[in-house]
């Protein structure tokens, strides 16, 4: 199980700046899919990367489905050199997001961000519109039902206000 | 017209396969969800979470080893 407080805890006690996209950005709008992981977008700034590191090097992060044993090295220069991580963790699965396609960088983001106080800190959650957006662009098949569910979530919050 | 205004513009755009699909989803779990906090919502989610993999272990198990 993914403890997502935990997650949000260690990136935010470890101040970096993030978004929470993907599934848990959709249930915290009020969609009620399963989702097994955090997405999170980070700053691809070098003080942000030394926060990713130190942030999570005390919970073990290591490549998702890969095989153990890999000579992976959780770095600074690990975060620096790659972009994009789909880690597990000792708190969960935890997908490290330098960019996403139709979302692109956390300063294309950030812009519309919503800040949400969850488990007693600010967290910053991509926008329903823009989630919205990044899921089209990506074309899956997959994600069909999520942009029914999230447009449906859309005119349901219209109707409401 | 820039990258970022023709993304918009597409999403503005109502998409016919959308439409489809959203006559199935069920609006009364999304109006029961927005009831609830944005917290309330992630700790529901953990819930679930718990659930599915209760789920998979007992299913596992009646299986049995190696199978």
């Amino acid at each position: 199980m993914t403890d997502f407080k935990g997650l949000l805890k260690a990136l935010t006690d470890g101040n970096v700046e993030f978004i929470v996209v993907g599934g848990a950005a959709a249930t915290a709008h009020g969609s009620s899919r399963l989702t097994l992981d955090l997405d999170v977008v980070y700053r691809r700034s070098r003080e942000n990367i030394a926060r990713v590191f130190s942030a999570l090097k005390d919970h073990d992060p290591y490549p998702r489905g890969a095989p153990t044993g890999l000579p992976f090295r959780w770095g600074e220069k690990t975060v620096a050199s790659g972009l994009n991580f789909t880690l597990t963790t000792d708190l969960g699965d935890l997908d490290l997001l330098g960019e996403i396609p139709g979302g692109g960088t956390y300063e294309a983001l950030v812009r519309d961000a919503v800040v949400l106080d969850l488990f007693g800190m600010k967290v910053q959650i991509v926008g329903l519109e823009r989630l919205i957006q990044v899921k089209r662009a990506s074309g899956r098949p997959k994600d069909f039902e999520v942009i029914a569910e999230l447009e449906a979530i859309r005119e349901e919050q219209e109707t409401e206000t | 017209m820039d990258a970022e205004s023709a993304v918009n513009q597409e999403a503005d755009e109502t998409d016919p396969v959308i439409e489809a699909y959203k006559k199935h989803v069920d609006r009364s779990l999304i109006r029961e969800n927005l009831k609830r906090t944005p917290q309330e919502r992630l700790e529901r989610l953990m819930e679930l979470q718990r659930f599915a993999e209760e789920l998979r272990r007992a299913g596992k198990e009646k299986k049995g080893p190696g199978r």
